[in-house]
C-alpha cells in the first residue's frame, strides 16, 4: 500500500522474546494444517472421484477409469454414437458468463468513475447500498427478477396495462420480439429466455464489478484529467485517452474474475434458462444430488469446470503481467 | 449537460439495482397466498408468520444465524494469526498459506461445494450444523484475511519503533498498539463473513444434504411450490441486516478505505 512500502521499516519488530516467536510458528503450522485439510482435500477428492465408477442401482466405487471423461466429451456410447450434450452445456456456461460479465463491467465502469468523483461521505453511502445488494443471496435476486419478469405480474402485465404491447404490435416490433422468443401471440414474455438469464446474472455480479473497479478509479490521478481538460480535450476524448488506458488492467482483471465466478451459477440458470440451454453447473447438481445419482460423473464435470476456471484465471493473470511489463 | 447525464446514469443504476429488492419487499405485504405486485390488501401478518408461528421458517432462521455467527468467528480466528504473520514476517510460507486460504473463494463455489459434500460424507459428518459452520468458515476466510491485512498495513511502524525503544515487549506492543488499531478492521472482516455466510446458497446446498435448511435453502426448496409472501419477509430481513451491518462498518470504520480508495483524499 502507500505508507509501508518503505523497506527500512519492513523488517519485523525486534524479537525480544524467542518463545513468542516459536509460538507464532506453531500457530502458523496449525493453521497451515487446517488449510491443507479443508482447502486442498475437498478439491483432491473431487479429482479422485472423477475417475471412479458408478455401480448400477447403488452408489459408486473407487476406480481408475476415463469413462466419465469420455462421456463428457463424446458421450457414453462412443464410438457407436457421438453426443456433444455435455460440451454444449459447458458452452452455454461460457456463453452466459462471458456476456453477463462483460455487460456488468461495461456498465459498472462509468458508474464507478462517477461514484469516485463524489464526496467521501456520499461514497460511503453508495458503498453501503452496493455491499448490501452484493451480499444479497442469489436466491432472493432470482426471486425478485422472477416476479418482475413473470407473465402474470411484473413487466409483461405492465406492458399490457400501459398499452405498450399494443404499441409494439402497431409499429411491428412485436414480431421481432416473437422471433427472438421474447413474446407469445398475446403479450411479451421474458422467461424462459437467454435475455432473462443474462440480465439476472449480470445483475448478480454488478455490485462486485463496482467494488473491484473502485480502488483503481479512486486512485486515478485527477491532475491528468484536469490537464487534458484545460488543454481543451473534450470529455469523451479524455475518457478514451486518459481514463480508459489507466484502468485497462483492472477492467480486464475484473472481467475475468466475474466471468469465473459466473461459470458456476446455478439458481438463475435453473429458473430462467430453457432446459435445453442449461449449463454444466445444473448438470453437476443432477449427477451429484439429483435424479441420475452418478457422483463420479458429477465430479468429472466439476473437475472440467474447475480446469476451465483455472485456465481463464491464469489467462487473466498472464494478460495482466504481459501488459504490466510493457508499461 | 454531461453532468446531468452522469447524474441520470447514477440514478438509473440505483433504480435498477433496487428494483428486484423493492418488488420482493413489497410482495411481503400481500395478504393472500400468492405473490402479486403491487400487493393486494397489504398486511404485516407474514412477518408474524416468518419470525414466530411457522416453525419451518423459525428453524431455518435459527440455523442460518448459528452457521453465520459460527463461520464468521472461525474465519476471523483463522485469519488473524495468518494476517499477522504475513504482515510481520512476509515469509514465503505465510504468503503460500494466504493464497491457499483465498482459493475456495476465488474458484466457482459449486466445485468447492461438491468437494466438501464428498469430504463430509467420508468423515460421516454430512448434514451436521458443525460441518456447515466449518465449510463457511473456510469459504469466507479470505474476507477477514483481507480486511485485517489492510488494518495491519495502516499501522504506522514508527509507533511500534517508539514503543520498542521505550522498552515495551512484543506482547505489550501487540496489546497496546496493534490490537486497538486493527480492531475496526477485524470487526469489519467478521461482519463481511457473517453477511455473506447468511446469504450463501450453493455450498450450503451440498453440505447440508437436505438434513437441515437455512433460510436461503428453505427459500430454494419452496421455489418449486411457487413463491409465498412469507418468503419475501426473509428477503426483507436479509437486506435489512446487510444494510445495518454495512452502515455500522461505514459509521465506525472507514468503508471507502476498506474498499481500497486512495487514503490521501478526504
Amino acid at each position: 500500500m502507500t505508507t509501508i512500502d518503505d523497506t527500512a521499516f519492513a523488517a519485523p519488530p525486534a524479537r525480544s522474546r524467542p518463545n513468542w516467536a516459536s509460538g507464532t510458528n506453531l500457530i502458523l503450522m496449525a493453521i497451515g494444517a487446517v488449510l491443507i485439510v479443508f482447502c486442498i482435500v475437498p478439491f483432491g477428492l473431487v479429482i479422485a472421484i472423477s475417475f471412479g465408477q458408478k455401480i448400477e442401482g447403488a452408489a459408486w466405487e473407487w476406480a481408475f477409469t476415463f469413462e466419465n471423461y469420455q462421456r463428457f466429451f463424446v458421450g457414453a456410447e462412443w464410438p457407436d454414437t457421438v453426443t456433444f450434450l455435455y460440451l454444449q452445456r459447458l458452452g452455454y456456461a461460457l456463453w452466459y458468463a462471458v456476456i453477463a460479465s462483460v455487460l456488468a463491467v461495461a456498465t459498472a465502469l462509468p458508474f464507478t468513475y462517477l461514484m469516485t468523483r463524489l464526496s467521501r461521505a456520499a461514497q460511503a453511502r453508495w458503498l453501503v447500498f452496493l455491499l448490501a445488494s452484493l451480499s444479497l443471496s442469489e436466491v432472493f435476486i432470482v426471486m425478485g427478477w422472477d416476479i418482475l419478469l413473470s407473465n402474470r405480474s411484473g413487466l409483461p402485465a405492465l406492458f399490457k396495462a400501459t398499452g405498450l404491447t399494443d404499441w409494439l404490435k402497431d409499429v411491428g416490433w412485436f414480431d421481432v420480439l416473437r422471433e427472438w422468443g421474447l413474446a407469445n401471440p398475446r403479450n411479451v414474455k421474458f422467461k424462459p429466455s437467454q435475455f432473462a438469464t443474462i440480465l439476472t446474472m449480470s445483475y448478480l455480479v454488478w455490485p462486485y464489478a463496482v467494488i473491484l473497479l473502485y480502488p483503481a478509479l479512486s486512485r486515478l490521478d485527477t491532475s491528468l484529467i484536469e490537464a487534458a481538460r484545460t488543454m481543451g480535450a473534450r470529455p469523451f476524448t479524455v475518457a478514451r485517452t486518459v481514463i480508459l488506458p489507466s484502468v485497462r488492467l483492472p477492467v480486464i482483471g475484473s472481467t475475468f474474475l466475474l466471468f469465473v465466478f459466473l461459470l458456476g451459477t446455478y439458481v438463475a440458470i435453473t429458473v430462467f434458462a430453457n432446459p435445453a440451454q442449461h449449463t454444466t453447473a445444473v448438470s453437476i447438481y443432477e449427477s451429484v444430488r439429483g435424479a441420475s445419482l452418478n457422483a463420479p460423473f458429477g465430479a468429472t464435470q466439476a473437475v472440467i469446470l474447475l480446469i476451465t476456471a483455472a485456465v481463464f484465471l491464469g489467462l487473466g493473470q498472464a494478460l495482466n503481467r504481459a501488459s504490466g511489463g510493457a508499461r | 449537460m454531461l453532468r446531468i447525464a452522469g447524474h441520470l446514469f447514477m440514478a438509473l443504476s440505483a433504480v435498477v439495482l433496487a428494483l428486484p429488492i423493492v418488488v420482493v419487499a413489497a410482495s411481503a405485504l400481500n395478504s393472500g397466498r400468492t405473490m402479486l405486485f403491487p400487493p393486494e390488501d397489504p398486511t404485516l401478518d407474514r412477518f408474524w408468520e416468518f419470525f414466530v408461528t411457522e416453525t419451518v421458517w423459525t428453524t431455518a432462521l435459527l440455523n442460518s444465524m448459528i452457521i453465520a455467527v459460527g463461520a464468521a468467528v472461525l474465519a476471523v480466528v483463522l485469519a488473524w494469526p495468518l494476517a499477522y504473520v504475513l504482515w510481520s514476517s512476509g515469509s514465503k510460507a505465510s504468503k503460500t498459506l494466504a493464497a491457499l486460504g483465498s482459493m475456495p473463494f476465488a474458484l466457482p463455489p459449486i466445485v468447492f461445494g461438491v468437494g466438501l459434500g464428498f469430504f463430509w460424507a467420508f468423515l460421516g459428518a454430512l448434514g451436521t450444523i458443525a460441518a456447515g459452520i466449518i465449510s463457511h468458515g473456510i469459504l469466507f476466510l479470505a474476507l477477514p484475511l483481507v480486511t485485517i491485512s489492510i488494518g495491519l498495513q495502516s499501522i504506522d511502524r514508527a509507533n511500534i519503533e517508539a514503543a520498542a525503544t521505550m522498552g515495551a515487549t512484543e506482547a505489550m506492543i501487540f496489546r497496546t498498539v496493534i490490537l486497538p488499531q486493527t480492531l475496526p478492521y477485524t470487526i469489519s472482516g467478521f461482519f463481511f463473513a457473517l453477511v455473506l455466510s447468511f446469504n450463501e446458497f450453493i455450498v450450503m446446498f451440498f453440505v447440508s444434504a437436505s438434513a437441515y435448511a437455512t433460510v436461503t435453502l428453505q427459500i430454494f426448496n419452496s421455489l418449486r411450490n411457487g413463491y409465498t409472501p412469507t418468503m419475501a419477509v426473509g428477503a426483507i430481513t436479509f437486506i435489512t441486516v446487510s444494510v445495518l451491518v454495512f452502515s455500522a462498518v461505514a459509521r465506525w470504520g472507514d468503508l471507502p478505505r476498506l474498499m481500497g480508495a486512495d487514503q490521501s483524499k478526504t
